[in-house]
């Protein structure tokens, strides 16, 4: 009797080792097609205990610096974003920004001139340079 | 010689009509006039109006303005002073008359009356010494006499050759219906082939007949017998009929083929030509002789484009058409008369350059083009294309003190633009027109039209077309 329940048990930690490994594949497979997702992003005067500080869709010039902010969720393995910076249509800057597993929230500023007035977007890519999300603000008097 | 190409083809049609109407009325005015002191002024008057442009391009202010006053007076004082030969001519003489028939100048000398009169004289055996001038000047072949004037009558005639008139050795010089000179000293013939019976008067006619074209005509005194001499013939006339018929072919009153008709004709050709050349030379005093230059910039108007293709850039949208003309012509320019047009017919998708010539502008006659800046324009074409587009809003200003703008949404979030591809592939967001922040102190919505760029346009056609709708937030700014 005492052996037939060491049995029963043996044939369950197997079923179980079995069901947990085919379930770990799974979530690797989930992983691989959904490396990461990004949770939070925005635009903000400062960045304070990492965290946006003064969130706003239009900043003035007098401000001087701006960022934006972007965090992820579900980052799988050391990759990168990147943060396109463009001024009406017109390139201003790129940052490259490293994301570690398995969340991670960064950030990129530009500084401001004079001349910087006007609408600006900041474009978040991924590694394989696919659009995530635009943030689109304005640089005003 | 492009000078002179570039001049004729500015001739317009108008010009040529303007020269030869003109030309005609005054070549009619001579024709009606001739013959009369009228015609004499007018040439003065003609005379007066060049010196008075000349006073002009000189820039002589006071002279210029005097000639005109003068020219103003004369023109006056021919219509009072002259108003019984202008009545005539224009009274007495139907339409046909006055448009374009031309009256024969009536043969002035009273032939008649020198027929008689010489008969009269031969009868009388008075010796006479008549003179009758063609073409050619005497003055400086006649010596001496005493200046006469009287009209041409067998009564004059008579009286001057009476032997105790005091001029009646010389001879008697007619012009026209005049006895002009008397008591003439003619040069004498060195000929020995004369009868001897001729005396001096014969000697002298044959000298005068010699050096001259005038019809010379003795009348001797011993034999009252009537001779005619003209170049080198020296013949008697026996009968008033061949003196009559000698005379009128001489002073041109003959047959349809005497030499009379062919000058007449002659004088009519010349005073055409010279009427027309002054005419022609009022025209070009007036019409080029102001010659002006100007210069104006006009749009560059772009026609039969292929309708499945855009204009997507220009080097020009104007150009500057450098021209000239009379002027009255220049300063009458309206911007309607100008055009400068560029056919696109032949234009292909891309880059295509073009250059400017007279064929793409349009003038009004008479005016010229001398150069266009620039001489060759750059269009590119390409083909229309649709591309769904984020629309952004553009804040200008800034908001109330310790106010942020916090979120912004529009609605439509995105609009379809049509463009050309190349247009459409530099442009990645749609911009609405400035939306001031001055104003703002609250969250709210504002409708706003979206700007697009030179060759974008967007789609559809509603009144709505291009409106979006502008939801704000702003709250008040964080310690």
């Amino acid at each position: 009797m005492k052996r037939r329940y060491v049995g029963c048990w043996i044939v369950l930690i197997f079923l179980f080792a079995g069901f947990s490994k085919a379930f770990a594949a799974d979530d690797d497979f989930a992983a691989q097609a959904k490396p990461f997702r990004l949770v939070r992003a925005a635009m903000c005067e400062s960045i304070e205990g990492y965290e946006p500080k003064h969130v706003a869709a239009a900043f003035s010039i007098n401000v001087g610096r701006i960022s934006c902010y972007s965090a992820f969720a579900g980052v799988a393995q050391t990759t990168y974003v990147q943060h396109k910076w463009f001024r009406r249509d017109e390139l201003v800057t790129a940052k490259r920004l490293t994301l570690k597993p398995p969340s991670w929230a960064t950030y990129s500023s530009v500084q401001l001139r004079d001349d910087d007035k006007g609408p600006w977007r900041v474009e978040i890519l991924n590694a394989e340079d696919e659009l995530i999300q635009t943030m689109r603000f304005s640089v005003v008097d | 010689m492009n000078f002179l190409l570039a001049f004729l083809h500015s001739i317009r049609w108008q010009d040529i009509v303007d020269i030869l109407l003109n030309g005609y009325i005054l070549f009619r005015l001579y024709v009606l006039f001739r013959g009369t002191n009228v015609i004499r002024v007018l040439v003065g008057i003609a005379l007066l109006w060049i010196f008075q442009r000349i006073a002009v391009t000189l820039g002589l202010i006071v002279t210029s303005w005097a000639m005109q006053g003068i020219i103003a007076g004369a023109a006056l004082i021919i219509v009072i002073v002259f108003r019984n030969e202008i009545r005539n001519v224009l009274q007495a003489k139907n339409l046909k008359a006055l448009l374009w028939d031309f009256p024969h100048k009536a043969v002035r000398t009273p032939i008649d009356s020198i027929v008689e009169g010489v008969y009269e004289l031969a009868r009388t055996r008075t010796g006479a010494l008549i003179v009758i001038p063609g073409k050619d000047d005497l003055d400086e072949i006649i010596q001496g006499g005493v200046t006469w004037g009287g009209l041409i009558s067998k009564e004059m005639l008579l009286s001057i050759f009476y032997n105790g008139n005091p001029v009646h050795d010389g001879a008697a010089i007619l012009e026209n219906n005049r006895v002009t000179r008397v008591g003439a000293i003619l040069p004498l013939s060195l000929r020995d082939d004369l009868p001897q019976y001729y005396g001096t008067r014969h000697r002298a006619a044959v000298g005068m007949a010699e050096q001259s074209d005038a019809l010379v005509i003795v009348v001797s005194e011993e034999r009252g017998q009537v001779v005619a001499a003209k170049g080198q013939t020296f013949v008697p006339i026996y009968d008033n009929l061949s003196l009559k018929k000698t005379l009128a072919a001489h002073v041109g009153a003959g047959g349809a083929n005497n030499q009379g008709i062919q000058r007449e004709r002659r004088e009519l050709a010349v005073a055409a030509a010279i009427c027309f050349l002054c005419m022609a030379g009022v025209w070009f005093s007036i019409a080029k002789g102001m010659e002006t230059l100007t210069s104006v910039e006009v749009p560059l108007e772009y026609s039969n484009r292929d309708s499945g293709m855009q204009i997507i850039s220009t080097s020009v949208n104007t150009v500057r058409l450098h021209l000239s003309g009379s002027s009255a012509l220049i300063g009458s320019l309206r911007a309607d008369q100008v055009k400068a047009k560029l056919d696109l017919r032949t234009a292909v998708n891309g880059m295509n350059l073009f250059s400017l010539s007279r064929d793409n502008i349009t003038l009004p006659p008479g005016v010229r083009l001398n150069r266009i800046e620039p001489p060759e324009v750059q269009v590119a074409l390409d083909v229309p294309t649709r591309k769904e587009l984020p629309v952004q809003v553009d804040w200008v200003g800034a908001l109330p003190d310790g106010l942020v703008l916090e979120s912004v949404s529009v609605t439509p979030t995105r609009l379809v633009a049509i463009g050309t591809k190349g247009l459409l592939e530099q442009i990645s967001t749609l911009y609405t027109e400035k939306v001031k922040l001055d104003r703002l102190t609250a969250s709210g919505q504002v409708d706003v039209s979206v700007v697009t760029k030179t060759g974008v346009r967007l789609a559809g056609d509603s009144p709505a077309q291009g409106k979006v709708t502008v939801r704000y937030t702003i709250r008040r700014r964080d310690a």
